[in-house]
């Protein structure tokens, strides 16, 4: 039964690579031949390649000062890292929020075989992202020392001993997750504050990943005595790599117990979070006065509450609202530093026009309006049946990401404008439209993403994650914004003697304003018509 | 209220509904019954507004829909097979939104949400979200928004489905009221004893063509619905 439940797993996360969704066909053998080989070179290749870089540099002049085992340490550290931050988003939802909850609990399936096959997904994802830095790893030390059988048996413990840790690491996560979003009501909002807070600390490990491996590497000799000294256990682990068998022994035992923990804590819960709804406080109807809104203001509500109701709406399609006004207080603060070396390549315009781009450029990370259209799916006939014009739910669609985007790039912009009025003497209406032409840029981007959003619309998806990040209007509005903000920035750089800067931003604002008239002019009439025709 | 001539939509070559006309005047409870894929959502659809259709004309309180859709619409409620509605949204935020775009004033709005919610029992469970509701809840939520701008005219296809013998009744009571203030009711049925006892008129739909209409009498004659049914079921 188990090993049943587990190909049913499998063959859900491999689907894409044997089916194509769009043709509604089978692929070719070629065709998935194909998709596992692109699979693995983005895996083996690009993350695999990063970590042989990594190792390379870090094995040498580790194990020529006997710290052998240091190294190990640091790339299982960053096996586990990589490994936790790989599952941990889709270990709650894969744990226990599967769609087929109902059904297997209905069939005559232990709950342990069900929950088995679920963890095996978890571990499968961990040990995949953990082999990504581990076999690297492995192999640098092997071709630099010399391979023997207890250096290649010590290598495959680790890289087991850390798929474990990863597989704990997450269960425990997801099970945390589990538990909060089960008390509190606005769970959209938790997740994405919980993946920003995650993401925010990732990344500031990852910029500071470099100097923290240096300054290791150059004291080494005393870190290394003081993890001898203080943490035993630490040290052991990284003599597994250099083939210490007993500290393989050791270490597999104590993973095996720390994951028959895991399964313990989470065998207790599991059919209880699984199958519990959420609702746990109750909240009861009390009558309040309400005011009443017009058709318009009714339709940008309902599509701002969807906006801050979906975890994956607001972080795949609105990563940006932080990220401008975030820019825009590193401006602020770091701005004189920053503007100074551009300037003295391109000089003042070529600067500021380059951070006029940037900003535009960020301002592609809002795209709340091209999956907005495949978001209504099943809700479609409601829209359909108000007696409201096609046009005016577009345009509410539309004015959503104009605020969504337009507060925050506003905001940004200002911040620019201040930095650049105190470091370069630039007159007030290259100013003007340096704040105007960033705004204008996400009124064209809003436009944008509907036009493709109402022209390429699904709305029979099962799962809102297709929409929102692995649908054509969003690919086309996301990567079609990038080369337009890079194409503003270019042309200037590359024609900059033939325009004067407030002439060519004057140019680049008109035709960004000209082309979204044209596309709220399409959309207000075939849009509509297409619109309604959506099933 | 409604009428429908010589509607005909058709899905690559199938016709789903061909050359049907029908028409339901103020007062009347206008059952639709046929088997499955007979034509009825596609109908109940087209007179929504929510599918275009081929060719005819659907006019409802004399307007028509081709050319006035959204003066058709204000007049009018349509309830699907199966209200998905807003899962984002609590119960309460739904109506008002529902009612906002009716443009139901405030104090009217709360009076009527008050009156339905009470006869559904739904009133407590108005701050919950939507994503929280049984079908059943569902369902009664959609019918207190479909009730709450006081439609002319109502367009529902299986309401009965999924509701308990309380709310059938209440939905009966609900209907029953709207007609005898001069609106109109068109829904579709598979279960042939509420039709029989609920509708003033019922037409019969077999592959998008209708086969039989009239009051319950002429369509029924001493026999039951049910074996007028089967019998026109059978014949080829």
């Amino acid at each position: 039964m188990t090993r049943l439940l587990i190909k049913k797993q499998l063959m859900e996360i491999f689907k894409s690579y044997f089916y194509n969704a769009k043709r509604g066909k089978k692929r070719s053998r070629g065709g998935v031949i194909a998709s596992f080989v692109f699979f693995a070179a983005i895996m083996a290749g690009l993350l695999g390649g990063i970590f042989t870089m990594i190792s390379s540099s870090l094995c040498g002049p580790l194990t020529s000062a006997g710290l052998g085992w240091l190294y190990f340490i640091l790339m299982s550290a960053a096996a586990v890292l990589l490994g936790a931050f790989g599952s941990v988003f889709n270990t709650y939802s894969g744990l226990y929020l599967a769609r087929d909850n109902d059904l297997l609990f209905s069939l005559p399936i232990p709950v342990a075989a069900i929950m088995v096959s679920r963890l095996m997904t978890v571990y499968l994802m961990g040990l995949m992202y953990s082999a990504c830095v581990l076999v690297p790893a492995m192999i640098v030390y092997w071709v630099s020392n010399g391979p023997s059988f207890m250096t290649v048996l010590g290598g495959l413990v680790t890289l087991l001993d850390v798929s474990l840790i990863v597989l704990c690491l997450s269960c425990l996560l997801g099970y945390v997750v589990a538990r909060i979003s089960l008390k509190l009501k606005n769970k959209g909002l938790l997740t994405a504050l919980i993946t920003v807070v995650f993401l925010g600390g990732y990344y500031f490990f990852y910029f500071r990943f470099s100097d923290m491996i240096q300054t290791l590497v150059r004291n080494a000799g005393t870190y290394g005595e003081k993890i001898k000294g203080s943490a035993r256990m630490l040290y052991l682990f990284g003599t597994m790599g250099e083939g210490n068998g007993a500290a393989m022994l050791l270490w597999t035992l104590v993973c095996a117990a720390l994951a028959a923990a895991v399964w313990l804590v989470l065998e207790r819960s599991f059919l209880k979070i699984a199958t519990s709804t959420g609702a746990v406080t109750r909240t009861v109807y009390r009558e309040k006065k309400v005011r009443r809104k017009s058709p318009a203001s009714a339709l940008l509500a309902r599509e701002l509450r969807h906006f801050t109701s979906s975890a994956s709406y607001m972080l795949n399609c609105g990563l940006g609202i932080l990220l401008l006004p975030a820019a825009g207080i590193a401006l602020l603060w770091k701005g004189e530093s920053v503007l100074a070396i551009p300037a003295r390549v391109f000089g003042v315009n070529g600067t500021v026009m380059l951070i006029c781009a940037g900003l535009c450029l960020m301002g592609t990370m809002i795209d709340t309006a091209a999956p907005s259209v495949s978001l209504e799916g099943k809700n479609l006939w409601i829209a359909q049946s108000l007696p409201v014009t096609p046009w005016q739910v577009i345009r509410a669609k539309f004015h959503t990401q104009l605020l969504l985007g337009g507060i925050p790039t506003l905001a940004a912009a200002l911040c620019g404008a201040a930095v650049i009025a105190r470091q370069f003497s630039v007159p007030a209406g290259t100013l003007v439209l340096f704040v105007l032409l960033p705004l204008l840029f996400q009124a064209l981007l809003s436009a944008w993403g509907l036009f493709f959003g109402v022209r390429m619309a699904k709305t029979d998806w099962t799962n809102e994650i297709y929409p929102i990040k692995q649908s054509m209007p969003v690919f086309l509005s996301l990567f079609g914004g990038w080369a337009m903000a890079f194409a503003v920035g270019a042309i200037y750089l590359w024609q900059m003697n033939r325009f004067s800067l407030p002439v060519y931003m004057a140019i680049v604002a008109a035709i960004a304003a000209g082309a979204t008239a044209g596309m709220l002019f399409w959309l207000k009439g075939e849009g509509s018509r297409r619109f309604m025709e959506l099933q | 209220m409604l009428k429908i001539d010589h509607l005909t939509k058709t899905f690559g070559d199938k016709a789903a509904v061909d050359n049907l006309s029908l028409h339901i005047v103020p007062g009347e409870i206008y059952g639709f019954i046929g088997h499955n894929g007979a034509g009825k959502s596609t109908t109940l659809k087209s007179a929504a507004g929510i599918q275009q259709f081929d060719s005819g004309e659907i006019t409802i309180g004399g307007i028509s829909l081709k050319n006035d859709p959204i003066a058709c619409k204000r007049i009018m409620a349509y309830i699907p097979d199966n209200p998905d509605l807003y899962e984002y949204m609590t119960g309460i935020r739904y109506l008002n939104f529902i009612a906002d775009v009716f443009g139901v004033d405030a104090d009217t709005r709360s009076a009527r949400i008050r009156d339905y919610a009470d006869r559904f029992q739904l009133t407590n469970d108005l701050a919950q979200p939507i994503a929280a509701y049984s079908h059943g809840m569902k369902q009664k939520l959609a019918l207190i928004s479909a009730w709450i701008h006081e439609p002319k005219l109502i367009l529902m296809d299986e309401p009965f489905v999924g509701l308990d013998p309380v709310a059938s009744h209440l939905l009966k009571e609900m209907m029953h009221e709207l007609c005898g203030r001069g609106g109109a009711i068109f829904f579709s049925t598979h279960v042939l004893e509420v039709a029989e006892k609920l509708c003033d008129k019922v037409a019969i739909i077999k592959q998008g063509r209708l086969i039989r209409s009239g009051t319950m009498e002429e369509v029924r004659g001493d026999d039951s619905l049910e074996e007028v049914f089967l019998e026109l079921e059978a014949e080829k």
